[in-house]
């Protein structure tokens, strides 16, 4: 099991999305957590403080988050930061895409806290091995 | 009348219904050329296309909208009588309890209290993870909010578009009498000259007169 202090910020620009993410990390035993309505405020917030792990939206105004991933990866502050996008983007070019730029797992909506669980130990264990 | 002027009535409307088609096939040339000048033929095309999809997305809505409710009903069916349990079982606790501190002590009925509540505490236990795990699904269940939010985000924007060109395109096309109704909104402004006009007042009075013969 992953450190639960480790600081989550939960990107989406539905306010339920970024509610029920938040109750399941909590119900996952991460406690420590923040969020942010698109990909702007995100990235002014995870330069701005320290983060652990990021769970983003892909459709979103002002900064997508494909743009978000791409942005972090660019930036050698934040270049290792896990980043596990939550979208109800489906299409195998999405997934592939953000494979690509780096994303550390995807998961579609609508979504169980099983899968959510399953792709933190996933993300966690790989992290671990580096 | 004779066979003459028969004769000629066919021919004027043989004539003017052909005048009536050539110009028809003319208005509908100048059309398709504006409309291409305009690049409106493409979206509506685009427009049209998108119908189809309108359809499908509203109903994807009210599917993920109802199964959300059900899937709330389901869950509350479900942890009410789980609650109604602890509260029954805790308040008969209770009442033992008291009326057990108000008589002599007495070990064999103590013990049997002892083992009914311990009883009664693992229930709870499982009851309770039970109507957690119930309230864990309802929140799931509000996830409907975010999906049904994009597309119904994406079905505004389409209306929003599809009005944008059709009323262009009555702008352009439409008689001129047609153009001035046209501006039938509530947001109208300023009235620059309203004594010509019968839709308008043109001070307070008429204000409070039309105000008051409609009983306010």
């Amino acid at each position: 099991m992953a450190d639960q202090n480790l600081k989550f910020l939960v990107v989406d620009d539905f306010s339920t999305m970024r509610r029920i993410v938040r109750n399941l990390l909590k119900e996952l035993g991460y406690s420590n957590a923040d969020e942010a309505e698109d990909g702007v405020i995100a990235l002014a917030k995870l330069r701005s403080e320290h983060f652990d792990f990021v769970v983003s939206d892909w459709n979103m105004p002002n900064m997508d988050g494909l743009t978000l991933l791409q942005s972090i990866r660019a930036d050698a502050a934040l270049a290792s930061l896990p980043v596990l996008m939550v979208t109800a983007e489906a299409k195998k070019e999405n997934i592939i895409a953000a494979a690509q730029a780096g994303a550390n797992g995807y998961i579609v909506k609508p979504f169980t806290a099983a899968t959510l669980d399953e792709k933190l130990v996933k993300i966690f264990e790989k992290l671990g091995k580096k | 009348m004779d066979d003459n002027s028969v004769a000629g009535l066919q021919n004027n409307g043989m004539a003017s219904s052909d005048a009536l088609l050539s110009r028809v096939g003319h208005l509908t040339r100048t059309l398709h050329d504006s409309l291409s000048a305009l690049g409106l033929d493409k979206t509506i095309q685009d427009a049209a296309q998108d119908m189809p999809d309108v359809t499908d997305r509203l109903n994807y809505v009210v599917e993920m909208t109802e199964k959300a409710a059900q899937r709330v009903l389901n869950a509350t069916d479900m942890a009410i009588p789980l609650q109604e349990r602890i509260t029954v079982g805790a308040s008969s606790l209770l009442n033992t309890w008291e009326s057990f501190s108000q008589s002599p002590f007495n070990e064999q009925a103590y013990r049997e209290k002892m083992e009914a509540t311990m009883c009664f505490l693992r229930e709870t236990v499982s009851d309770s993870d039970a109507s957690k795990r119930q309230l864990m699904d309802i929140m799931m269940a509000q996830d409907f909010q975010d999906l049904t939010g994009q597309v119904i985000r994406k079905i505004i924007q389409l209306a929003h578009n599809l009005e944008v060109q059709l009323l262009q395109l009555l702008l352009d096309y439409a008689p001129l009498e047609i153009k001035r109704e046209t501006n039938t909104g509530l947001l109208n402004g300023p009235q620059i000259n309203p004594q010509n006009k019968e839709d308008v007042v043109s001070d307070q009075g008429q204000v409070d007169d039309l105000l008051s013969s409609l009983g306010f």
